[in-house]
C-alpha cells in the first residue's frame, strides 16, 4: 500500500493506494500515530484503494473517534467496492463520506 | 520407596573418621588381653606368695619352739616346775578355776615365781622372745581333764597378750590333737584366726622327763600379719609393674601395627579419594595407586597391587572407551545427515505441482530405523506424462539406504529418457544386476500416466498390488502382474498392463510396511484394514486419505515398535475437462502467518482470474481471505505458529467458488461470535467482529465444522 501525504497548515490529506487490509494496516496506523497532532481536518482519499478488509475498518473507526475530538475527518472518492463495504458494516453513518 | 541416605566418608569429620580405628580398636584388645592376663598372673603370683610366706613363718616357728625345746631339756629339769604348776592347778576347785586373771587367782602361784628353775626357763624364752622375729614364745602344758591349757612360763606376760604363771585357755581337744600326738617327724603347727591375736601360727615341741612322758610343751605364736602386710605391698609393687609393662608393651605393639598396617591402609584409601577427585575432574591418566610404595609383604602389599593394577585396566578402559564414544557420535552425526540427504531425495514439497489442475498428489514416508530402504517418485517427464514410483530395498538401513539411491536414480533416468515401464524395468534390473556382489534385491512398481487421457501404463517388479478408485466405485486391489524382483535374476524381462483412470479416479500405493505393520500381538495390519482404511477416506484428498491410513496403522501397532518403512503415495486423477464440468479442487498448506496472507491471495486469485471472476467478488473474496486466513495466522496457534491449508474447488453450473481454511489450532467457531450492531454512532460502536461479519455479509454461504481435530471453516461464492 502507498500512502501520500500533503500537509496545508492544520489539515492533512493521505491519499491510500493499494490495499489496506490485515498485512497493510500496521503501516497506515503507524502513519496516523505520528502526524495526527495539532491537526483539525484529516482527509483520507480512497481513490486508488483497492479494498478494505476489517483491520483498515478498525483503524478507520479508532481514527473517527480521535477526530471527533480534535476536529474533523473526511473520507473522499470511495469507490463502489469499498462504499458497499462501509454500507453493510453501518460505517457509512459514523464516517463523513463526499 | 526412599532410599536411607548413607554417608559418605568424605561427609564425615575426622573424629567420626576415626572413631573405629584399628589401632583404637587393638588397643582396647590388646589391654584387656593383658589385664585378663596380669590379674590371673597376680592370683596365682598371691597364692604362691601367701604360701611361701606362710611356710616360711610356720618353719621359723617350729625351729625356735624346737631350739628352745632343746636347750631348755639340755640345761634343766621342767618336769619339776611344769610339776608344781600343775599341781596347784589341779588343787583348785572349779570355782577357784574360774577367777583366773585375779590377783587373787595369780598370787597362789607367786611363790613359785621365785625358784631358780622357773628363773632360768624365764631367762631362756626371754632370750629367744628378744633376739627373733616371734611373738610369743612359752611353756605351757595341756590339761586333759579341764581341756584347758595351762600356762607356766611366759616372757611377754608383762605386755597385753602375754599370760602369767597359772592362767589357762579353754581350747578344743582338736586343736591340740597332732601336738599331744606328734612323733617327732616334720613340722607340726597350727593356722588359726583367733579374735584375740589375729592370723596366728602355731608350732609346738613337747617337753619330756625321763621316763619320756611328756610334762609340758614349748609353744612359738608367730603372727601372720607380716605376712598380710607382705602380701599388700607385693600386690601394689605387682599392679604397679604390671600397669607399666602392659601400657608399654600395648604402645609398642600399636606403633608397630600403625606402621605396618594402618598407614598402609590409609595411604590406599588416600590414593582411592584422590583417584576419586582427579576421575571427577575429568583427568584420564592417573598414577595414585602406581605410586603407593608399600612393602609389607603380606595382603596389604597385595591389595595395593591389585589396585595399581585396577587403575592401569581401568585409564585403558577408558580411552578405548573415549575413543569408540567418539566412533559412535560421528557414525550417529553421519547417518543423521544421510537421512538428511535421503529425505531430501524424495520429492517432498506439496502440492508438488501447483500449476497442473489435472491431478492432485500426495506421499510420505517414515522410515522406521535412521535411514531406511523405501522410496517413492512421481516426476513429469514431459508436459503429457507424469511417472510414479513405488519401491521397497531388500534390509534395512545404511546399505538398504545406498542401493535405494542407485534404484531411484536409474529408475529416474531411464523413465526420463522416455522409454516405457517395462523397457524401464529392462533397463534398471540389467544395469543393477551388473554389479550386485552383495544381493540385494528392490521390487518396483512403475506406472506412466497419460495426462490428458488417463490412460495408467504401468509395471510390477515384484511389488504390491496397487489399490485403485475409480469415480463410481470404491478402492480396489489391482492384482496386475509380477515380475521378478529388480536385481535378483538378470534375465528377468518384465511386461506391463495398461489402466484406465476415468476424472475423478485415485490410485494408492504403498510399501510392505503398511499391511505387515504388526501389533503388540504380532498380528499384522493386513491388506483388509488398509482397504477399510482407504475406504472411509476416498472422498478425501490424497492427503486425508494417507493421514487416514496413517491414523489406522498407528491406532492399529499402539505400543509395538515398528520394523518397517511407512511408505505411501496417493494419487487423484482430476483430468483435463475438469474444470469444464464437475469440480476441480487445488489447495496449498503453508504456515499459518500474517506474511502468508499475500501468497494464499494469489494462490485463490490464479484460481479465480482463469474462471474470468468478476472483479468485485473477486475483491470480496480477498477481503473474506484476509479476515479468515488472518485469524488464524493471529490466534489457531498463538503463541506458536502452525499449518494452514487453504482449498479451491471450482464447481460448475452454476459456477462457484468455495474455498475451505483448514487448521489445526485451538477450536473456535467465528460464526459463533456476537453480530455488531451496525446502527451505532461512532462512540458506541466496538471494535472487533467486523471482519466475519463482513465475510458473512459478502460470501453466500458461510459454514464452520470441528472434525478430527482440525477447524474447517468453508465459505462459498456463487459468480
Amino acid at each position: 500500500m502507498t500512502i501520500t501525504k500533503t500537509v496545508d497548515d492544520k489539515s492533512l490529506t493521505l491519499a491510500l493506494e493499494g490495499r489496506l487490509d490485515t498485512a497493510t494496516a500496521p503501516e497506515l496506523d503507524a502513519e496516523l500515530q505520528s502526524s495526527l497532532d495539532g491537526v483539525e481536518t484529516l482527509i483520507l482519499d480512497l481513490e486508488k484503494l483497492q479494498y478494505m478488509s476489517s483491520a483498515g475498518l478498525r483503524i478507520l473507526l479508532l481514527t473517527q473517534k480521535r477526530m471527533m475530538k480534535q476536529g474533523q475527518m473526511k473520507v473522499l472518492h470511495v469507490g463502489e467496492t469499498i462504499m458497499e463495504i462501509f454500507e453493510v458494516t453501518g460505517f457509512s453513518e459514523i464516517l463523513t463520506i463526499e | 520407596m526412599p532410599r536411607k541416605h548413607i554417608k559418605s566418608i568424605r561427609e564425615m569429620t575426622k573424629w567420626e573418621r576415626s572413631r573405629n580405628s584399628m589401632a583404637g580398636r587393638s588397643f582396647r584388645v590388646t589391654m584387656m588381653g593383658q589385664a585378663i592376663l596380669g590379674i590371673v598372673a597376680l592370683i596365682i603370683g598371691m597364692g604362691l606368695y601367701s604360701y611361701a610366706l606362710m611356710g616360711q613363718c610356720i618353719g621359723e616357728a617350729f625351729t625356735l619352739a624346737r631350739s628352745s625345746a632343746a636347750i631348755i631339756s639340755d640345761t634343766m629339769e621342767p618336769e619339776k616346775l611344769a610339776g608344781a604348776v600343775m599341781t596347784l592347778y589341779h588343787d583348785m576347785s572349779p570355782e577357784e578355776l574360774e577367777t583366773v586373771g585375779t590377783d587373787a587367782y595369780r598370787a597362789r602361784f607367786s611363790y613359785l615365781e621365785n625358784r631358780e628353775d622357773y628363773q632360768f626357763l624365764m631367762a631362756i624364752l626371754q632370750e629367744f622372745y628378744r633376739s627373733s622375729d616371734v611373738d610369743d614364745i612359752y611353756v605351757a602344758m595341756y590339761d586333759r581333764d579341764t581341756s584347758a591349757v595351762v600356762y607356766i612360763a611366759d616372757p611377754a606376760e608383762e605386755e597385753e597378750t602375754g599370760c602369767s604363771m597359772g592362767d589357762w585357755d579353754r581350747v578344743s581337744v582338736k586343736e591340740v590333737e597332732k601336738f599331744l600326738t606328734w612323733d617327732g617327724e616334720g613340722r607340726v603347727y597350727n593356722v588359726s584366726n583367733t579374735p584375740q591375736y589375729g592370723w596366728l601360727c602355731t608350732s609346738g615341741v613337747p617337753l619330756t622327763d625321763a621316763a619320756g612322758e611328756t610334762v609340758c610343751f614349748v609353744m612359738a605364736d608367730i603372727a601372720m600379719r607380716d605376712v598380710v602386710h607382705g602380701l599388700a605391698s607385693f600386690l601394689l609393687q605387682y599392679v604397679i609393674a604390671l600397669v607399666i609393662v602392659i601400657f608399654l608393651l600395648t604402645y609398642i605393639l600399636i606403633a608397630r601395627m600403625k606402621k605396618t598396617l594402618v598407614q598402609p591402609i590409609n595411604d590406599i584409601a588416600e590414593a582411592a579419594q584422590n583417584y576419586a577427585r582427579d576421575k571427577k575432574a575429568g583427568l584420564s591418566a592417573t598414577d595414585h595407586f602406581s605410586a603407593l610404595n608399600i612393602h609389607s609383604g603380606d595382603e596389604i602389599e597385595n591389595l595395593s597391587l591389585i589396585m595399581a593394577d585396577m587403575e592401569r585396566d581401568l585409564t585403558d578402559f577408558e580411552s578405548n572407551l573415549t575413543r569408540v564414544t567418539a566412533e559412535k557420535e560421528r557414525i550417529g552425526t553421519e547417518l543423521a545427515l544421510a537421512t538428511r540427504i535421503q529425505a531430501h531425495m524424495l520429492p517432498n514439497i506439496f502440492p508438488a505441482f501447483p500449476e497442473r489442475t489435472e491431478f492432485d498428489i500426495y506421499a510420505s514416508m517414515t522410515p522406521a530405523k535412521e535411514v531406511g530402504g523405501d522410496f517413492y517418485d512421481f516426476f513429469l517427464i514431459d508436459d503429457d506424462r507424469l511417472a510414479l514410483v513405488m519401491a521397497d530395498v531388500s534390509g534395512k538401513g545404511v546399505p538398504a539406504a545406498l542401493f535405494m539411491m542407485a534404484s531411484k536414480i536409474l529408475v529416474k533416468n531411464y523413465a526420463m529418457s522416455g522409454l516405457s515401464p517395462s523397457k524401464v524395468l529392462n533397463a534398471v534390473n540389467a544395469q543393477i544386476c551388473a554389479n550386485n556382489r552383495e544381493e540385494m534385491f528392490v521390487t518396483v512398481w512403475l506406472g506412466i500416466l497419460d495426462i490428458a487421457s488417463g490412460k495408467l501404463t504401468a509395471a510390477n517388479a515384484g511389488h504390491e498390488y496397487p489399490v485403485l478408485k475409480q469415480p463410481d466405485g470404491s478402492f480396489e486391489l489391482v492384482k496386475d502382474r509380477h515380475g521378478f524382483v529388480i536385481g535378483g535374476l538378470a534375465e528377468a524381462r518384465y511386461s506391463e498392463y495398461e489402466l484406465q483412470m476415468a476424472p475423478g479416479a485415485k490410485l494408492f500405493l504403498y510399501t510392505d510396511g503398511v499391511a505387515e505393520a504388526t501389533d503388540e500381538s504380532e498380528e499384522l495390519f493386513g491388506t483388509q484394514r488398509m482397504l477399510e482404511a482407504l475406504r472411509s477416506a476416498e472422498d478425501g484428498t490424497p492427503k486425508e486419505i494417507l493421514q487416514t491410513v496413517d491414523a489406522a496403522v498407528e491406532a492399529f501397532v499402539g505400543e509395538a515398535l515398528q520394523f518397517d518403512d511407512l511408505t505411501m503415495l496417493c494419487i487423484h486423477y482430476i483430468g483435463k475437462n475438469a474444470t469444464e464440468g464437475g469440480t476441480s479442487v487445488k489447495e496449498m498448506t503453508v504456515e499459518a502467518t500474517v506474511e502468508n496472507i499475500e501468497a494464499v491471495t494469489e494462490f485463490v486469485n490464479a484460481e479465480l482470474e482463469a474462471l474470468n471472476c468478476p472483479l468485485k467478488a473477486q475483491m470480496q473474496i480477498d477481503v473474506a481471505i484476509d479476515e479468515l486466513f488472518g485469524n488464524i495466522a493471529h490466534y489457531a496457534y498463538h503463541p506458536e505458529t502452525g499449518p494452514a491449508t487453504v482449498r479451491v474447488e471450482v464447481e460448475q453450473e452454476p459456477l462457484a467458488v468455495i474455498i475451505t481454511f483448514i487448521d489445526n489450532g485451538m477450536p473456535y467457531d467465528p460464526l459463533a461470535t456476537e453480530e455488531p450492531d451496525v446502527t451505532l454512532s461512532a462512540e458506541e460502536r466496538k471494535i472487533g467482529g467486523l471482519g466475519v461479519f463482513l465475510v458473512k455479509k459478502t460470501m453466500d454461504d458461510v459454514s464452520y465444522e470441528y472434525k478430527n481435530g482440525q477447524n474447517i471453516l468453508r465459505i462459498r461464492k456463487n459468480m
